[in-house]
């Protein structure tokens, strides 16, 4: 009911007036503003459920309930209120500068640590631990008790009997505010890994609310295991190095420390169960909120935007779904203008009869024209890409070949550029990854977007998204390489610690070398053998989204152009279409040949964090095998009429006998 | 809601012979069997678990095993694909990718993906979607039927409360609309763009079995307990409807095959009754019914029967979907035999009309001397 109002609201973005190339920011813009007002209207909710839940007490349930619902209208919850509002606006400031429509994949443990320590990230886990020590210290402050104040009066001794009473340190609410940024920390830290940046699209069409109510049990259950998790090692680190901000606080603020009470970092201290129901209440509350921040801007970001074929008026032209294809908008504008592709084609005749329709003086059929050439443009880049890996991977076999004594060989084509030092052919024949410069330090991140398409501004990980940023990594790595071919990692070594010690933001190309000379000289083994194909090879399809939408797009247009197209716009171009589709279900097929590719794609748990970028390709497959099949059913035998090469003419045969 | 309970209780097996739309499912030889939609190819699933796939195009029959295929209660061969079949099993969906060219008779059990969910089992019901991109699946036991993307094994829950679980479901051929029949005296008909539902109350009973016509805008369904076939119409499916599954307010009795006496060959016999399963051919002029207890599908508008060899009972159903010259009904004996009976006729718009666009026959019309053919 309510949440339907957030409906009309979108309405004023597809309805207002606009200026030329403003479609961009006002799609996000409004959703955007939608996923933070409701994420700020929940928390009063999830609010009150913590007040209650904290004021736990089974045995007077009377006076419980009476007593949290009384605490609930007090002028300090509702500051802290106020307070957490501002902290979800800023977590969701910070969802929307690092979300990403194609995932970064870090193909091995290093690349994962370059990302960990780049500057981009360290700022986003400094600010996640700030604001967790926000919420949790709202958390003791609405719990009450006996978290509540960071300097309490001393416990009087019995023996001295001071006149000036002394203010002595409430461990347990440092407790309580370390925990806090620890669990942020530590939100950031698996906000990275889990590349929970990336917008993931569903894979049915759903109302939002529906959608929010099919997230919410599985966010519950998330947040109350991860906080457990997160609570574990909280306790753990502070057991062995609690001491430290404990000393630090006591001397700069002048408390003491009660002899009387336990200190916490001890085995008695922390077995106190009262302390971790309550910590971990507030970790549960903490990741909960910044959860449904999350999940709310998914599901706003994701949801399917109705882009109009023809211009109603002149100035309109920009907001045009042929004119948006073929520009280069922020991806997620264009992951959006395919998926409204996709819905078109298939659901919607009166749409599609406007792709088909020409135009009115001329008679030209702008928008067929427009919309293929793009969805074809987009498949050959992908067919480009993917020779460009299978040649590398020729190469990388036949290089893999030598014997044991050949260790270092300089890079011979650039598809393997990157990665080679990382792999030696002796330890590892079969892994040597092709694709793996594609999520390697340097594929610099050529598309990106002000919106924060993967926005990590390092120029070690940007995801692959054109075959243009393959060539360009070798050039930088060459050098790298000559360098260890030297035998210099010695002599560069303390010249690098010394730049991470100084200027860590500026200079992080060396730190990674270090990190790869250390890599070299110590830790063969384990990180060598964590660096994994099956993440290069996700990292070549982790824009297969895109291709996934042109292929449907393009294939229910041209399987309903057999009945609905009047003027035969899509003949023309039915030729190339099936010769992109067959060259790249020829090169596609050929890919999963290959010695070290998995058939079959990795079981997905049902978690909240979406891995579904892992499986892209597997899904690729089918819709591309999908796509064919409804051209060639379709147009049954007419296809022999169409002309493509003997070799396509052959495939195209086989498609119609059903046997491939 | 005693039905949802009673449900509950049953062991699996009961449920799926229950709930099945083979009549003897637990007795009998062939337990589900399904066309292949493009191609002469048809699977059937045996009593003992196994699987064996039929082609007119190559005496090779490949049979199928697998250590989870237990208790086969449907399968569905996947549209627009050579060789993709889904089977229903017991705990799981098994996918098997068949080779289409391959010559072996044994497909190793790495062929098959394995599609499970906690709490989703057994599996009694499947329906590709006809744009064979997603592949729904129920069961009576959980309240969600799940929407799978079977290349990366994905699936999203389509969570409804109320009714229990879903016992059959069935895709309109125009892919717009889902029927999902529930245990108790309810049953839903999904819109397949938005994923929202409308939800229809039966008086008497659940809803036994249900299809559609070739446009997707009416649908027939029986009822347990009631020997008729109600008509449900549907607005005509104009595209992004946003949500609206735009079905009218009431269902139309179209048939009443409640016991009539017949002049057969054979003397007068008294036929009719409940309803077991019934199956639309693609051009939407033959509709074939299985009348629980009785030894003879029929067939309006133009009524006839089909009977069997002496004792033989038919078990279950189906129509070739691209049958040329008219239609072809494919029927599974109790006695494991399977015939095939050829239809030939003109259809009434014109032979080779777009399947989408068949007209809708008038049911119930004026019944016409019973045809008769003998097996």
């Amino acid at each position: 009911g309510a949440w339907a109002a957030a409906g009309p609201l979108r309405g004023h973005w597809a309805g207002g007036s606009r200026s030329p190339h403003a479609v961009s920011p006002q799609v996000l813009g409004w959703r955007v503003a939608a996923a933070i007002t409701w994420s700020v209207l929940l928390l009063p909710i999830c609010t009150a459920a913590f007040i209650i839940l904290s004021g736990l007490d089974p045995f007077h349930p009377v006076r419980w309930i009476s007593n949290s619902f009384n605490d609930l209208y007090t002028s300090y919850v509702i500051f802290c209120i106020f307070l957490m509002s501002m902290v979800i606006i800023i977590i969701s400031i910070f969802n929307i500068e690092f979300y990403a429509v194609v995932p970064s994949i870090p193909c091995s443990r290093l690349a994962l640590i370059g990302k960990i320590i780049h500057p981009q990230q360290v700022i986003h886990s400094f600010v996640h631990a700030i604001m967790g020590m926000l919420v949790t210290w709202c958390a003791t402050v609405m719990t009450k008790g006996r978290f509540q104040f960071l300097a309490v009066s001393c416990t009087p001794s019995e023996g001295l009997e001071d006149a000036v009473p002394q203010m002595c340190l409430n461990e347990y609410h440092l407790f309580f505010l370390l925990s806090g940024a620890f669990l942020g920390y530590s939100y950031s830290l698996f906000y990275l890994i889990n590349n929970m940046n990336y917008l993931p699209f569903p894979i049915i069409q759903q109302y939002k609310y529906l959608r929010f109510r099919r997230s919410l049990p599985l966010l519950i259950k998330h947040s109350c295991v991860e906080s457990l998790h997160f609570v574990r090692n909280f306790c753990v680190t502070y057991y062995f190095f609690g001491y430290i901000p404990k000393v630090w606080i006591c001397t700069t603020m002048d408390l003491h420390t009660d002899g009387k009470l336990h200190p916490l970092d001890t085995l008695s201290g922390l077995l106190d169960l009262s302390l971790f129901y309550h910590t971990w209440l507030s970790g549960v509350f903490l990741l909960m909120t910044w959860y449904i921040a999350w999940l709310l801007f998914k599901i706003y970001a994701t949801e399917s935007h109705h882009f109009p074929i023809q211009p109603t008026f002149a100035q309109e032209t920009d907001q045009c779904l042929p004119k948006i294809l073929n520009s280069n908008p922020p991806l997620l504008i264009k992951f959006l203008a395919l998926q409204d592709l996709m819905l078109l084609s298939q659901y919607s005749p009166v749409r599609r009869q406007e792709v088909f329709s020409l135009s009115q003086p001329g008679g030209h059929p702008h928008n067929w024209t427009a919309i293929s050439r793009e969805c074809l443009s987009l498949l050959s880049d992908l067919t480009q890409r993917l020779i460009a890996q299978q040649e590398a991977a020729a190469a990388a076999n036949g290089r893999a070949k030598p014997p044991v004594g050949e260790l270092k060989v300089p890079p011979q084509t650039p598809g393997i550029a990157s990665m080679s030092p990382l792999v030696k052919p002796s330890l590892m024949p079969v892994k040597t990854s092709p694709g793996s410069d594609v999520g390697s330090p340097f594929s610099s991140p050529a598309l990106n977007y002000k919106m924060g398409v993967v926005d990590i501004k390092s120029p070690w990980h940007g995801p692959v998204q054109s075959p243009h940023v393959m060539r360009r990594g070798p050039k930088l790595w060459t050098s790298v390489s000559d360098q260890q071919m030297n035998g210099s990692h010695h002599e560069s070594f303390p010249v690098l610690s010394a730049a991470r010690t100084g200027t860590e933001a500026v200079q992080p190309r060396f730190i990674y070398t270090w990190l790869q000379n250390k890599q070299e000289q110590c830790t063969q083994n384990i990180l060598v053998s964590s660096q994994h194909p099956e993440a290069s090879i996700q990292a070549v399809f982790s824009d297969a989204q895109m291709h996934i939408w042109a292929l449907e797009g393009l294939s229910h247009l041209v399987a309903a152009s057999f009945t609905e197209d009047q003027f035969g716009v899509v003949q023309t171009t039915l030729p190339a279409i099936l010769n992109t589709l067959l060259t790249l279900q020829e090169v596609v097929d050929r890919h999963f040949k290959l010695p070290h590719v998995s058939s079959k794609p990795p079981r997905i748990s049902g978690s909240l964090v979406d891995t579904s970028y892992k499986t892209l390709r597997f899904a690729l497959r089918a819709s591309l095998k999908t796509a064919l099949y409804r051209i060639t059913t379709v147009f049954g035998e007419h296809l022999n009429a169409v002309q493509v090469s003997t070799e396509h003419k052959k495939r195209l045969q086989q498609f119609l006998e059903y046997k491939e | 809601q005693l039905s949802v309970l009673l449900s509950l209780q049953l062991t699996s097996e009961d449920m799926i012979a229950a709930f099945s739309q083979a009549v003897d499912w637990a007795g009998c030889t062939v337990r589900a069997f399904a066309w292949h939609p493009h191609t002469n190819k048809f699977a059937v699933a045996l009593l003992d678990d196994s699987i064996r796939v039929y082609n007119s195009n190559s005496a090779t029959v490949p049979s199928l095993k697998h250590r989870l295929q237990r208790n086969v209660a449907a399968m569905a061969w996947k549209p627009l694909c050579a060789s993709i079949l889904a089977v229903a099993c017991q705990s799981c969906v098994l996918v098997w990718h068949l080779d289409p060219t391959s010559l072996s008779t044994r497909p190793s059990s790495g062929c098959a993906q394995v599609l499970s969910c906690p709490g989703h089992s057994p599996v009694t019901s499947l329906a590709w979607a006809p744009s064979g991109e997603r592949l729904l699946s129920a069961s009576p036991v959980d309240t969600a039927m799940l929407v799978w993307d079977v290349s990366t094994e994905t699936c999203v829950q389509l969570q409804w409360f109320g009714g229990g679980g879903v016992t059959y479901l069935a895709w309109s051929p125009d892919g717009s609309k889902v029927l999902a029949a529930t245990p108790s005296a309810v049953f839903r008909v999904w819109e397949a763009q938005m994923w929202t539902c409308e939800r229809w109350p039966t008086i008497r009973g659940r809803c036994q079995t249900g299809c559609w016509s070739p446009d997707g805008s009416r649908l027939l369904f029986t009822v347990l307990g009631e020997s008729v076939i109600y008509s449900l119409s549907f607005s005509e499916y104009r595209g992004e409807m946003q949500g609206q599954v735009g079905g009218s307010k009431t269902a139309s009795i179209v048939a009443d095959l409640s016991e009539t006496t017949f002049e057969t060959l054979y003397g007068e016999e008294r036929i009719g009754g409940e309803v077991h399963s019934m199956v639309w051919d693609p051009t939407g002029e033959r509709l074939a019914v299985i009348i629980r207890g009785e030894a003879c599908p029929l067939f309006p508008p133009h009524s006839g029967f089909v009977r069997g060899e002496r004792g033989a009972r038919p078990q279950l159903i189906s129509f070739h979907p691209c049958f040329p010259q008219g239609a072809l009904l494919t029927v599974c004996w109790s006695s494991g035999k399977i015939s095939h009976i050829p239809f030939f006729f003109v259809g009434a718009l014109e032979p080779h009309a777009s399947p989408r666009r068949s007209p809708v026959p008038v049911l119930g019309s004026v019944r016409e001397q019973p045809l008769f053919s003998e097996l």
